[in-house]
């Protein structure tokens, strides 16, 4: 399958065009999108909410709305991240991805976590890579290493968001196919590929709602030759700014890449 | 003996450090020598902006409609020499760094002067329900807010950080219509309009129209004075108060506060 994200702002367009077999829910559907009822008719739904953060249990409350979302999405698969963006009591929150310490402790946490959410799941739960632009050093193991242990412990699948290793390759001066051949690919289950574009605060190349390069196309062909068990490829843009023909002209070519 | 702080403290350590500029600046974060430091200022300078930008469009939204009759995007602010000489300051999330930026932003969108009458009224609005939205919250549920038992022992109090708007222009006529396609410049009643905004523990922010006996629980509601004396001061009946204070609950304007 190939498909993108529901973008509430291009309803119209994505309830009439042909060409997407999916799309990934960021959002619930607002009560007044008039688009909502024929998209829920016409697609495959992948659950792509914020659920919570695994380094933490997550409560009775997000457990219940993950549920009551993939029951209506009539999602395969409910996709969470690997992610740690809000301190333990709530002072701080970054608002944005931002990845775990890789050490044995949040192995653990993530571990029992997501074991006991997909305890009370009734599709698989697959769980995405989030990028980090600086490497902290209380980390103890590279994170492919971390994600090898992960999954072995859990059997959770692997969402691999080609993108946020690309850019981890970049910033470390790696040839991304080498960086993306230490990640364990038996386990994806769904890849996600987007654009970058230079960001003027990080002085490089950062996730953006913009069409994939070139070059990205053909790492993203790369990786799916190399993923036995991967099902779907997501054009990963969500944004106001997003046009139709963006995602529509994203979705094609990659299709046409792999 | 010094004791070894946990993983998860270190991390929210480093989220800190990300959402703290002074923190970030700070003898304690630097020694600690946890990340380069020009990569967490850079990135710390990318997440500001991504943080402000995703508040200011939303809590924004209606200026960001009248954007061609004002010529001044809300979120243009984000990019201004102004912006850059807060990063410095900037705690993501705080009730003060929202204060400031909010307060960027309707600088910015009145000095076009646009010929919009409840404009004045419109950023007040749109900068208390930004500063309303800031401050901790409570990520999970479990931890119980209130005391158990019944909650007629318990005073009731004013949530910190809930506003009392008295406006000019009856606001809440107008917004759903500048999210509407529209030709000619929608307007809003002129007639004296009271606005409760407050937020829930969750985060969850609420505007609901207030009336006379709202405003006086709201200003006598400290969180000492009973249900009687409440009564007694506001003018209403025990039972009008209390369908009052359930409605504040809900809204997360009022909570009843143990005492301890």
């Amino acid at each position: 399958m190939v498909g993108a994200f529901y973008n509430p702002h291009l309803g119209r367009e994505l309830a009439a065009v042909t060409g997407i077999d999916h799309l990934a829910m960021a959002d619930p559907p607002a009560a007044s999108d008039p688009w909502w009822p024929a998209i829920r008719g016409r697609y495959t739904l992948l659950l792509h909410d914020y659920l919570g953060q695994l380094s933490e249990p997550l409560d009775e409350r997000s457990i219940r709305r993950a549920r009551t979302l993939a029951e209506l999405y009539r999602s395969p698969w409910v996709a969470e991240h690997f992610q740690c963006l809000h301190t333990e009591d709530g002072s701080y929150n970054l608002n944005y991805v931002f990845p775990p310490l890789y050490t044995e402790e949040f192995l653990d946490r993530f571990v029992r976590n997501a074991c006991a959410l997909q305890a009370r799941l009734d599709q698989p739960l697959v769980m995405e890579n989030i990028p980090g632009f600086f490497d902290v050093k209380a980390s103890q193991m590279p994170e492919p290493t971390w994600l090898h242990r992960f999954f072995d412990a859990t059997g959770a699948g692997f969402l691999l968001d080609l993108p946020h290793v690309w850019l981890e390759a970049h910033y470390r001066d790696m040839a991304p196919e080498r960086w993306l051949a230490e990640f364990p690919l038996e386990h994806v289950v769904e890849l996600h590929v987007a654009g970058v574009e230079d960001d003027a605060d990080l002085g490089g190349p950062w996730i953006a709602p913009a069409e994939p390069t070139d070059e990205m196309l053909g790492f993203a062909g790369h990786a799916v030759s190399r993923c036995p068990r991967a099902k779907a490829v997501t054009f990963d843009a969500f944004s106001p700014s997003l046009t139709a023909e963006v995602l529509l002209r994203s979705v094609e070519r990659i299709r046409g890449a792999l | 003996m010094t004791r070894v702080p946990s993983d998860r403290a270190l991390q929210d350590d480093v989220i800190r450090a990300l959402a703290d500029a002074p923190y970030r600046a700070s003898a304690d974060w630097r020694r600690r020598g946890l990340a380069d430091p020009d990569r967490l200022e850079r990135y710390a300078h990318f997440l500001a902006r991504h943080f402000y930008y995703e508040r200011i469009v939303h809590f924004f939204k209606y200026s960001r409609a009248l954007t061609r009759v004002t010529g001044r995007a809300p979120e243009a602010v984000l990019k201004s020499p102004a912006f850059d000489a807060l990063l410095p300051t900037l705690v993501l999330g705080s009730r003060e760094t929202a204060m400031s930026v909010a307060q960027l932003v309707t600088a910015h969108v009145a000095a076009g002067g646009a010929p919009v009458p409840y404009l004045a009224d419109l950023l007040r609005y749109e900068e208390a329900m930004m500063v309303v939205e800031a401050g901790p919250r409570a990520w999970r549920d479990g931890t119980p807010t209130e005391g158990a038992g019944s909650r007629e022992r318990y005073a009731p109090e004013k949530v910190e950080g809930t506003v009392l708007l008295d406006l000019a222009y009856d606001l809440p006529t107008v917004l759903p219509k500048l999210l509407q396609p529209w030709t000619e410049l929608p307007q809003a009643p002129e007639r004296r309009t009271k606005l409760l905004v407050a937020r829930s523990p969750h985060g969850r922010v609420a505007v609901a129209k207030s009336d006379e006996g709202v405003v006086a629980v709201i200003e006598l509601a400290d969180g000492k004075r009973t249900l009687e004396e409440l009564a007694a001061g506001t003018g209403l009946q025990v039972v009008e108060l209390r369908q009052t204070l359930q409605g504040l609950v809900d809204l997360g304007a009022v909570r009843f506060s143990t005492g301890s």
